[in-house]
């Protein structure tokens, strides 16, 4: 019984590492009836939406297929998404396909079959970012910010695409260059290239763009979100955060004077930025090594709180800042219970600046001293460090650290992970009951203290009461 | 599932905290008063267990109701 039992196990072990070495094959039967492609490089990053629609011209239907990053642009990706025509996100895996193993692949999953002859819509998302060099490398406090885009003018699939059109959004009417691959049409901020018809398989095509872009190019260069939970009903959050404008560079002096008489001066230079805080956020703080920065304001929304940031000093090219961000929000809107088990729901990042890109997040959750059963579901990988020990007020062997970290991060990894752990609900009197303990201790010393008899020669009348 | 809760309302802190403490320190008076106005015959040690016990109880909870008070969530 045992043996069959244990056969069992490996055939199943056999199977799930079957399923994860992934290697897939390119259906012939899929084929592109139309791709519709908007890029735009408006801000800091390349964000590029795909509108696919999809034939099937075999007659088995398709459960699945495959979307691909090009081998120049897989350094740069930060995120891919695909939603089908009911905007419901569809599961992506991380694959791969004998003799493309330089293409970086994805397989999608769908919840509805593609039937025999049946055609299918999805969007697919990517973000890339640091795709933008600014070019010049380094400009004065006065010029405009100029970068350079390298992508691919066809849309890069595994399958053969009937007919393809991209639209370059650029928000911007001055375009140093840009390649010209008929037919093209440029409109105000767009370049509209194609439409391309019946164009192969992993087909590549330079596409350069130079154009203008002061849009703010800062770089959160290493962020820590500390969440504290407190079974007093409360959870701070605390985020430290590095930034960096990660444009062009400031070449030549900086003239505070220029830059204060005239608002123009300075145009790739980031003044401020708005942070968006969750609605119940309070007792918000902001400052850095110096203490508190007084140049913020906030704004209390209805579905968010707003802070308007302003940095010590604006930020140019190069430059970087350094500060700490918290507030408490009530435990309700995040933490849910059922007896000892609990359930703590919250967000992996949130927002910093619109269009951020986050090269290093480290979020760090301490939960109440004495949790224990802790399991972390996390709504896409990340590496996790070990637990480790947090001490503050009234700890006795210290509070679990919950840990992890991940590179490369965009306005689209705000999501919720979720935490489940056990508490002894009895143990939150631990803490009054320490106080208590050290009270009553103090008040023994005395009682013991009013008993000793430090005098150094005997009382004359020993007896005398 | 439900949303989580503190055992005690946010809300009440402050007064909790001041009525604990108000307690408190009054035992914790009391304690002292006797202790230094007592001599060795008229000392009776389970009086002073009882008061030390009933002034530790109400400031100890009172200092952390003051803790939660002042935002120090612990």
């Amino acid at each position: 019984m045992a043996k069959l039992k244990y056969s069992f196990l490996f055939l199943l072990y056999v199977l799930i590492k079957c399923e994860s070495t992934n290697v897939d094959t390119i259906s012939s039967d899929i084929r592109l009836k139309n791709v519709d492609r908007t890029v735009d490089i408006s801000s800091q990053l390349v964000k590029i939406a795909l509108k696919v629609t999809l034939e099937n011209t075999g007659r088995s239907p398709v459960k699945n297929f495959l979307v691909a990053v090009e081998k120049s642009a897989k350094e740069n990706l930060a995120f891919v998404g695909t939603k089908d025509y009911n905007n419901k996100d569809l599961r992506l895996v991380e694959t791969s396909v004998k003799g493309y193993d330089y293409v970086k692949l994805y397989r999608v999953e769908l919840k509805e079959p593609v039937n025999g002859g049946g055609t299918g819509i999805f969007t697919v998302d990517y973000v890339y970012t640091k795709a933008l060099i600014p070019y010049p490398n380094a400009i004065s406090q006065q010029e405009d910010q100029l970068v350079k885009y390298t992508g691919n003018i066809y849309v890069y699939s595994p399958y053969y695409i009937a007919s393809q059109k991209s639209t370059v959004v650029l928000n911007t009417k001055t375009i140093e260059a840009f390649t010209k691959l008929k037919p093209f049409t440029q409109q105000d901020s767009n370049i509209v290239y194609g439409p391309y018809t019946n164009v192969g398989p992993f087909s590549e095509k330079e596409l350069n763009v130079h154009f203008k872009n002061n849009s703010p190019f800062l770089t959160v260069t290493h962020v820590e979100r500390l969440i504290e939970v407190s079974h007093w009903g409360n959870i701070a959050v605390e985020e430290v955060i590095e930034i960096e404008h990660t444009g062009a560079k400031l070449k030549g002096p900086f003239s505070r004077y220029d830059y204060q008489q005239d608002h123009h001066s300075g145009p790739a230079s980031v003044r401020s930025y708005k942070t968006l805080l969750p609605a119940s956020a309070s007792d918000v703080y902001y400052r850095d090594a110096n203490g508190n920065i007084s140049t913020s304001n906030m704004k209390v929304k209805k579905d968010s709180v707003e802070l308007d940031l302003r940095p010590r000093y604006p930020l140019f090219g190069g430059w970087r800042t350094h500060y700490t961000l918290g507030y408490n929000v009530p435990s309700y809107e995040y933490l849910y219970h059922s007896g000892n088990e609990y359930l703590l729901k919250m967000r992996v990042v949130d927002h910093i600046f619109d269009d951020m890109q986050v090269d290093e997040l480290v979020t760090k959750i301490i939960l109440p001293e004495g949790s224990i059963n802790i399991k972390t579901n996390l709504p896409y990988p990340a590496s996790m460090l070990p637990i480790s020990q947090h001490y503050t007020y009234l700890d006795t062997k210290g509070r679990p650290v919950i840990s992890f970290t991940k590179r490369n991060l965009v306005e689209n990894h705000i999501q919720d992970f979720q935490l489940r752990y056990t508490f002894p609900r009895l143990l939150m009197l631990q803490e009054p009951l320490l106080v208590v303990g050290f009270l009553y201790a103090l008040f023994l010393c005395v009682i013991i203290y009013v008993r000793l008899d430090f005098s150094i020669h005997k009382p004359e009348h020993q007896h005398k009461d | 599932m439900v949303r989580y809760t503190s055992p005690i309302n946010p809300a009440v802190f402050p007064h909790l905290t001041l009525l604990l403490l108000g307690i408190g320190i009054f035992f914790t008076a009391w304690f002292f008063v006797y202790e230094v106005t007592s001599t060795k015959l008229s000392r009776d040690l389970f009086k002073e267990l009882v008061l030390s016990l009933v002034a530790a109880l109400f400031s100890g909870f009172g200092i952390l109701f003051l803790l939660l008070w002042v935002g120090i969530y612990v």
